[in-house]
C-alpha cells in the first residue's frame, strides 16, 4: 500500500495541477495502464481545481491499495449549499478569474463523477467539502500475482502426493518435504484442501475473534445456518447470531438469489451468446481466466455476491465469513483490506459455546417447524453445475459450442453449490436438505451489482510474454515429455510428465527429478 | 488518376510541422513533437473539456493563453497545442512548454478560421 498526500493552495492558479502531475508520475512508475492514468487524472486534476477555485485550501491524499486507488480531497472552503444542483452539468459558482482562464464551465463535479468507480461527496457550508473518488486498476505487472488466499504448512505434509493429482490446475508440486503452490495456476478451489488429510494445506486468514460485533454487519454463507446438527434450527443460529452483537446479520444466500435474478434477466434481454456464464463462484471465474480465456465473453458483468454485498455495506463495519479462499481473494483483489475475513469454523466456535448455555430455549415451534421449502430448485433457464471435475467438463462443452440450448449456466467449484466446500464441517447434502431461504423482517439490501472493470484473462498458463520464444519452449517441452514414462505418478514432485517438462523448461526443476530416467541410465529397467 | 489510400492508414493524417506551415502557424516551440502525424483536433475553450477529450494524437486547438493549458497537456500527453488570434504566449508558458517538450503554435486566426483550415489540410488535400 502506498500513501500519500499533497498540500494544494486555494486560489494560486500558478501552482494548481502540480499533485495531480506528481501523482501521474508516481502512477506511470509502478506501470498503471495509460487508459487508466487518464480516468484518474481526470478525477484528481478537477478535484484540485476545486480547491484552487473555490477554496483557501486543501489537501489531497492517495491510497494506493491492491488494485484500486483512493483519491480524497478535502477542502477549508464555503462547502456546497445545494448538491445535486452541483452535479448538474454546466452549474459554476466560479470566479471571473477562474472563468477567464478556462474554468467553471460547470463540468467539473459530473466528470470527477463519471471517471470514478465509486464517488462520494460530502460537505457542509462553512466548513468545506471532501470528495473521495475510487478508481479500479489493472496493475499491468502486479497482475494476478495477489490473488491466492491459500498456504502451506510444510511441516505437517506426509508426502501422500494427494493433492497434486487433485489440483484441476496443476499448481501444486511437492519440493523439498511439501507442496508449493504455484500462485499463477492457482485458482483458490479448495480441492487440494479437500484431499489433504495431515492438514498441510490451509486457508491463510484465521481471524477468530471478533473485534466489535456492537456497530458491525455480518455476511454469513447461507450454508452455514445448518451446520449445528438437526437439534438447532436454522432460526436459533440466527438468533445467536443477533446475541452477539451484530447491528445486521446478511445471509450471503440473499445476494446470491438477487444475482441469479439478475443474470436470467441480462441473459434475455442483453447477452449475445450463450449460455451466459454466471460468476457467482469467484473459484470458476479464476478457472475460465486462466484456463478458459476464449469464455469471458460469456461471463455475466456482475460482480461475485460477496463482493456486491460489500459494495452495499459499509466494508470497514462488516465482517465477512467467508467459507473458501476463492471469496476472500476476489474480496481483497476489489476491496479496501479494511474487510475483517473469518473462517466458518471460527465463527462456529464463538456460536456453539453459546449454543450450549442456552440449550433448551430453543422454542418448540422453532424445533419442530420444518425447513419450509428445503429443496432450492434453481428456475428452469437456469443449470447449475457444482463440483470442480464436473465445472470443468462442462466449459469444455462450452468452449466446443455444445450447450449452447442452455441460457444461464451456474457453476459452483464445490459439490452441492458452496454446502460442499471443505472448510465446513457438515456433509453438503445434508446441509442442503436442512437449509431453506432464512426469512429475515429486516428489509433486505441484497442487489445484484454490475462490473465497472472488465474480466482479463489470466497469464497463467503462457510461458513467454513474446509468442516466438513461448512457441520454442512449447515445442521443447513436448519433446521433453516424450523422454519421459508418462505414468504421471508425481514421484518428482510434479503432477504430470508434461508438467514436469514445463518446469524444466521453465527453469523450475531439473532432468533428475524424474525416478524412471534415472534407471533407464543404469540399464536396469 | 489517384487512389485515396487513408482508409489503409486509419484516416488522413499530415505532419505537424507542414500542417503549422500551411496553416500559416508561428511556431514557439518545436517541442518533441514537431514531426507528429497529426490525425485530428481537439479544439475548445473550457478547461474541463479539454482535459475529457484531449489524446495524444491529436493537436490541441485552444484560446486559452494560460500555464494552465500546459499542464492540462502534461497530464493528458498531448503533444502540442495550438493557439489562436496571433497571441503571444507568456514567457512562463514557453519555458514550461520547453521543459516538457510539447510543441507549441499560434495560428494567426479566430478559433473558426483555424478549424477550418487545419480540416482543409487533413481531409481535402489542403485546396
Amino acid at each position: 500500500m502506498i500513501t500519500e498526500s499533497y498540500r494544494i493552495v486555494g486560489g494560486n492558479f500558478e501552482r494548481a495541477g502540480l499533485a495531480s502531475l506528481r501523482l501521474k508520475d508516481r502512477l506511470k512508475r509502478i506501470g498503471v495502464d495509460s487508459k487508466l492514468i487518464r480516468r484518474i487524472m481526470i478525477a484528481a486534476y478537477e478535484a484540485e481545481m476545486n480547491v484552487v477555485i473555490h477554496a483557501n485550501s486543501g489537501n489531497m491524499w492517495v491510497r494506493l491499495d491492491r488494485g484500486l486507488i483512493e483519491i480524497e480531497v478535502k477542502d477549508e472552503g464555503p462547502g456546497i449549499p445545494d448538491i445535486d444542483q452541483a452535479m448538474q452539468e454546466g452549474f459554476s459558482t466560479a470566479s471571473p478569474v477562474a472563468r477567464a482562464l478556462g474554468f467553471g464551465a460547470g463540468m467539473g463535479l459530473p466528470n470527477i463523477k463519471r471517471s470514478s468507480d465509486i464517488f462520494k461527496i460530502e460537505t457542509s457550508v462553512g466548513q468545506g467539502t471532501s470528495i473521495r473518488s475510487t478508481i479500479y486498476l489493472q496493475l499491468q505487472d502486479l497482475h494476478g500475482s495477489t490473488r491466492n488466499s491459500l498456504s502451506v504448512k510444510s511441516e505437517l505434509c506426509n508426502e501422500c502426493l494427494r493433492c497434486l493429482h487433485a489440483c484441476p490446475t496443476g499448481a501444486l508440486r511437492l519440493r523439498d518435504g511439501g507442496p508449493i503452490i504455484l500462485q499463477h495456476l492457482c485458482i483458490d478451489c479448495t480441492s487440494c484442501i479437500d484431499v489433504c488429510r495431515t492438514g498441510a494445506l490451509v486457508v491463510n486468514y484465521a481471524n477468530n475473534t471478533i473485534s466489535q460485533p456492537g456497530n458491525t454487519s455480518i455476511v454469513v454463507p447461507t450454508a452455514f445456518f445448518s451446520q449445528c446438527g438437526p437439534d438447532v434450527s436454522l432460526h436459533r443460529v440466527y438468533e445467536i447470531l443477533m446475541e452477539l452483537g451484530f447491528r445486521d446479520v446478511h445471509p450471503r444466500g440473499e445476494w446470491e438469489s438477487a444475482l441469479q435474478k439478475a443474470v436470467i434477466q441480462y441473459a434475455n434481454e442483453e447477452a449475445n451468446v450463450k449460455p451466459v456464464i454466471s460468476p457467482v463462484c469467484p473459484s470458476v471465474i479464476n478457472l475460465i481466466e486462466t484456463r478458459f480465456p476464449s469464455l469471458i465473453e460469456n461471463l455475466a458483468p456482475f460482480l461475485s455476491p460477496l463482493q456486491a454485498a460489500l459494495s452495499v455495506l459499509d466494508p470497514k463495519n462488516t465482517v465477512v465469513v467467508a467459507e473458501c479462499p476463492s471469496q476472500r481473494s476476489a474480496l481483497l483483489s476489489r476491496c479496501t483490506s479494511a474487510v475483517e475475513v473469518m473462517t466458518p469454523l471460527a465463527l462456529l466456535q464463538i456460536v456453539l459455546p453459546l449454543l450450549m448455555r442456552n440449550a433448551g430455549k430453543d422454542n418448540e415451534k422453532n424445533r419442530a417447524s420444518p425447513p419450509s421449502g428445503r429443496i432450492i430448485q434453481p428456475p428452469s433457464e437456469v443449470l447449475q453445475v457444482s463440483g470442480i471435475r464436473s465445472v470443468m467438463q462442462i466449459l469444455e462443452k462450452v468452449e466446443n459450442g455444445l450447450l449452447c440450448d442452455v441460457p444461464v449456466l451456474e457453476p459452483y467449484a464445490c459439490g452441492e453449490g458452496c454446502f460442499g466446500s471443505p472448510l465446513l464441517l457438515e456433509n453438503p447434502f445434508y446441509a442442503r436438505y436442512r437449509s431453506a431461504p432464512v426469512h429475515i423482517d429486516h428489509y433486505t439490501l441484497a442487489k445484484a451489482v454490475r462490473r465497472t472493470y472488465p474480466f482479463y484473462p489470466r497469464e497463467g498458463l503462457r510461458l513467454d510474454t513474446d509468442m516466438t520464444a513461448a512457441m520454442k519452449k512449447l515445442s521443447k517441452i513436448s519433446e521433453l515429455t516424450r523422454i519421459f514414462p508418462g505414468k504421471d505418478c508425481g514421484r518428482c514432485g510434479a503432477p504430470t510428465c508434461s508438467s514436469l517438462a514445463e518446469d524444466i523448461v521453465m527453469g523450475r526443476a531439473t532432468r533428475e527429478a524424474c525416478i524412471y530416467l534415472d534407471c533407464e541410465k543404469d540399464g536396469r529397467r | 488518376m489517384e487512389f485515396d489510400l487513408s482508409f489503409i492508414d486509419g484516416g488522413a493524417w499530415m505532419k505537424l510541422k507542414e500542417l503549422s506551415e500551411k496553416v500559416g502557424a508561428k511556431t514557439y516551440t518545436e517541442g518533441r513533437h514537431y514531426c507528429l502525424e497529426v490525425r485530428g483536433v481537439c479544439a475548445g475553450d473550457r478547461m474541463s473539456d479539454l482535459l475529457v477529450n484531449a489524446s495524444e494524437k491529436e493537436l490541441l486547438v485552444t484560446g486559452l493563453n494560460n500555464e494552465q493549458i500546459i499542464l492540462v497537456s502534461q497530464l493528458m500527453d498531448v503533444p502540442a497545442v495550438c493557439l489562436l488570434n496571433s497571441t503571444v504566449p507568456s514567457e512562463e508558458l514557453i519555458k514550461k512548454a520547453e521543459a516538457d517538450g510539447i510543441t507549441i503554435i499560434v495560428s494567426p486566426y479566430g478559433m473558426f478560421e483555424t478549424c477550418g483550415r487545419i480540416y482543409r489540410c487533413l481531409f481535402c488535400g489542403g485546396e
